[in-house]
């Protein structure tokens, strides 16, 4: 838990910082994939070992994952269609029966409606929603963080001991 | 000259995060410690508790071992508490194993080529009673129980309502004889008919004192005597104008219309009476109908059995049946709860071996197969063996249970049991079954062909608890089962019992009732039950017959029918004395009023008849002398004319 908040804390440092905007990115985007994919599932493992393995910020994974777990929810009986549809289509029958058959690959639970049509989803809209993400973060750092960085109450709360205390903190623990 | 430290140059981080190798190493460190540790304790519990809740009843396992290099797994020591019995098991296996292929695992199919099911032991002691999960109580919305208790309680009300009577109780009471006609004198609830008697009389007398007053006032003789005194007085001759015979007829009219007004309510009371005299008939025989009523009712009340084979082997077996109905109702109810939706019924004729749609709590999963692939779960072969000796309730099994499948259309094989074995310590031996589950049509079906070739029965009560007992107190028995159930739903179970060296235990309180069971019972060495349930769940025909049905019925029906005959005319007496009284007295009072009234009613009615055809003569008569007199005038009027015109003419 204290991992996690930890990340969190970090997800909204780093929002605020200037750099790192293609981490938070790819985080919000592979939280995407995490949000419409079932818990126990293959896709779900390998994205949880990228996120750990290469510099995708977690923190923001985890968020957007916890949102877009709701928003497919919400979307279950459209992807249940969807799925129905795909996995009931001749065409791809033989392929189907071939990625059934093959190793590891049944694990992601494909042959689920709802799983396959999450799936199609999730990996559908990741990838326009990571440079989505990107362009708002780059415009929210300088529409919203330089403005409010202008403002009295930051100054006037810069100057506090409080926040000389957090940045003390900050810079020798975070 | 400024003393300022340059700014500390950050290596830029690459886009591996290498520092999370250690913490990772860490997560897969202690997985594999936990899985080494803990994971067959826990597996083992998480096996108890669902077990335990799908079977309603303690389920102990008193090892697991799970490999993960070879997908091996070891289940030892499993005992499954017996619900009717807590401190019995109703099954203990010493082992369960079988290894799983890594080549399937990896396809997230399960297949496991041989499995091994080791020392089978049937009730077996338990140590300390087991836990059993109680009934389900009503659901909050509608009220009603459970489904499984539903069909329990559905099946047992069916055999209990047709064969609820103890009928050797019955017959032992009949027997014994006398008590009827003591409990008659006693009865102190009034009989519906005696009821529906007095009410009748009351109904007619006051239906008489209605027709009393009636014929009161009802047109009498001398009204319509007046009346004739009346026309007689109209004139109906010698008219001297035409406006007195007008006069004369309309006097006639007016007496004619009052009397016709008279016979109209005379007529009218004829028909009143009629339909009230067919009125009191029906509710005599209502009456009648109550009487006979009463009859049977009261017969059911001191219990007079009909001495019928059927009823009597119902009544011997009543019990072993309702506790294998109720047993075989659970365990479709556990059927019905845990068997996947697509093994009771599929959606098309010829199923497709490469799709079978598999229907879940959320979306639905196919299952893609094709020839010589993986199905989900297959388990080729279960050798299933035990050796006796151990304990007492252990057997020599040997037998197979070949491709427990979740897709027997892909693999195209049914599932088949074969299992023959015996139990020395039980005395079972000669046991064999054959089941089989054939998924591969569109409704499932399940065949069971199973014998027993002897077994060895330790006292079983067939009838107890009243006047009669019957029990055997040692016999040995052999049965041969066969049935069949298609989707789950419809059954045919047939079974054939054979009971031989029978040492019966048969005691009634009434003497005369002990000497005979006993003397009939004697002469039955072998009892035969062939019994048969068929139909569809929950509504399940029973049928059971024995030669001890008929047997008892002849050594029955000649103490018995006697003393039943003499009951039941106690009885109709009874019923007779008490409503054949007032019935009498209505039916007289009924003849009464009809002969009264109708008497009355003719006699008035034969005068005013009278009156009226003299009525219509004298106005006939007044007419046609009017007519006379009129035709005399105008010829007196002619002849008078001529006269005057010969004497003018001069001739």
């Amino acid at each position: 838990m204290t991992l996690l908040m930890k990340q969190i804390f970090a997800f909204f440092r780093l929002l605020n910082s200037d750099t790192g905007h293609n981490q938070l990115a790819a985080g919000l985007a592979c939280g995407i994939i995490l949000g419409f994919s079932p818990f126990l599932s293959l896709q779900t493992f390998i994205v949880i070992f990228l996120l750990f393995f290469f510099r995708i910020q977690i923190g923001a994974a985890f968020l957007s994952a916890f949102f877009f777990k709701f928003i497919a929810w919400l979307a279950d009986p459209i992807a249940d269609t969807l799925g129905r549809q795909v996995l009931e289509s001749p065409p791809m029958r033989p392929l189907f029966v071939e990625l059934y058959n093959m190793p590891l690959v049944p694990m992601t639970r494909f042959n689920n409606s709802i799983v396959m049509g999450s799936m199609i989803f999730g990996f559908l809209l990741a990838v326009p929603a990571f440079f989505l993400f990107r362009s708002l973060i780059l415009k929210y750092r300088v529409t919203v963080v330089s403005r409010f960085e202008q403002t009295r109450f930051w100054k006037a709360w810069k100057a506090t001991k409080i926040y000389g205390w957090y940045s003390t903190y900050e810079k020798l623990y975070l | 000259m400024t003393n300022q430290t340059p700014a500390k140059k950050t290596k830029a981080k690459g886009p591996v995060r290498w520092e999370a190798v250690i913490p990772f190493t860490i997560v897969v460190l202690l997985t594999v410690l936990y899985v080494h540790f803990f994971f067959d304790g826990h597996l083992r519990r998480a096996l108890e508790w669902g077990l335990g809740a799908g079977l309603g009843a303690q389920v102990d396992v008193a090892d697991l071992k799970t490999s993960f290099t070879s997908a091996h797994l070891s289940v030892k020591g499993i005992d499954l508490t017996d619900s009717e019995q807590p401190s019995r098991n109703s099954l203990s296996v010493g082992e369960i194993r079988f290894g799983m292929s890594w080549d399937a695992l990896l396809r997230a199919k399960i297949l496991v080529n041989e499995a091994v099911v080791d020392k089978i032991e049937f009730g077996k002691p338990r140590g300390r009673p087991g836990w059993v999960k109680p009934p389900e109580p009503p659901k909050a919305d509608d009220g009603s129980p459970s489904m499984a208790e539903k069909l329990k309680q559905e099946a047992l009300e069916k055999v209990q309502q047709k064969y609820d009577q103890n009928v050797f109780g019955d017959l032992a009471a009949i027997l014994g004889g006398g008590s009827a006609q003591v409990q008659l004198d006693k009865i102190d609830q009034s009989l519906n008919s005696k009821k529906m008697a007095q009410a009748l009389e009351a109904q007619v007398k006051a239906k008489q004192q209605e027709w009393n007053e009636r014929l009161k006032a009802l047109p009498k003789a001398s009204e319509f005597q007046a009346l004739g005194d009346r026309m007689k007085a109209v004139k109906t001759k010698d008219f001297k104008s035409p406006q007195e015979l007008q006069q004369s007829l309309q006097q006639l009219d007016a007496i004619f219309k009052e009397a016709d007004a008279k016979v109209k309510s005379l007529q009218q009371a004829g028909q009143d009476l009629d339909g009230d005299v067919k009125k009191i008939d029906a509710e005599v025989k209502a009456l009648e109908a109550q009487i006979k009523a009463d009859v049977k009712s009261l017969e059911a009340h001191f219990k007079i059995p009909q001495i019928d084979a059927k009823a009597l082997v119902m009544a011997l077996f009543r019990k072993q049946i309702d506790k294998y109905m109720g047993k075989v109702q659970t365990y479709k109810a556990l059927a019905d709860k845990y068997v996947p939706p697509n093994l009771l019924k599929k959606g098309t004729d010829k199923p497709d071996p490469s799709m079978q749609p598999r229907p879940r709590a959320q979306g639905v999963s196919y299952e893609f197969g094709r020839p010589n692939s993986y199905p989900l779960f297959w388990v080729k072969r279960t050798a299933v063996s035990s050796q006796a000796g151990a304990s007492a309730y252990a057997g020599n099994i040997q037998g197979e249970i070949l491709d427990i499948t979740s897709n027997q259309v892909l693999i195209n094989k049914p599932t088949i049991a074969n299992i023959a074995g015996d139990f020395p310590g039980m005395g079972i031996s000669g046991f064999s079954t054959k089941l089989t589950v054939d998924n591969r049509q569109e409704a499932s079906l399940v065949e069971l062909l199973a014998a027993v070739k002897s077994y060895a029965i330790d006292g079983r009560d067939l009838i107890s608890g009243g006047d009669v007992n019957i029990a055997f107190a040692k016999a040995t028995g052999g049965v041969g089962v066969k049935a069949t159930l298609k989707a789950l739903k419809e059954l045919d179970l047939s079974f054939d019992n054979r009971f031989q060296n029978i040492d019966y235990q048969i005691a009634a309180k009434s003497e005369l009732v002990d000497t005979l069971l006993k003397s009939i019972f004697k002469s039955i060495p072998v009892v035969t039950v062939d019994g048969r349930f068929s139909g569809t769940f929950p509504r399940i025909n029973t049928s059971l017959n024995s030669n001890l049905g008929p047997e008892l019925q002849k050594g029955l029906e000649r103490e018995v029918n006697a003393k039943i005959a003499e009951a039941r005319l106690k009885i109709e007496k009874y019923v007779q004395d008490e409503v054949g009284k007032y019935k009498a007295q209505i039916d007289a009072e009924v003849a009464k009023i009809k002969q009264q009234v109708s008497g009355e009613l003719k006699k008035v009615q034969e005068q005013a008849d009278a009156q009226k055809k003299q009525a219509e003569a004298r106005a006939d008569q007044a007419k046609k002398d009017a007519e006379n007199s009129a035709k005399k005038s105008v010829e007196k009027e002619a002849t008078k004319a001529a006269e005057e015109l010969k004497k003018r003419l001069g001739l």
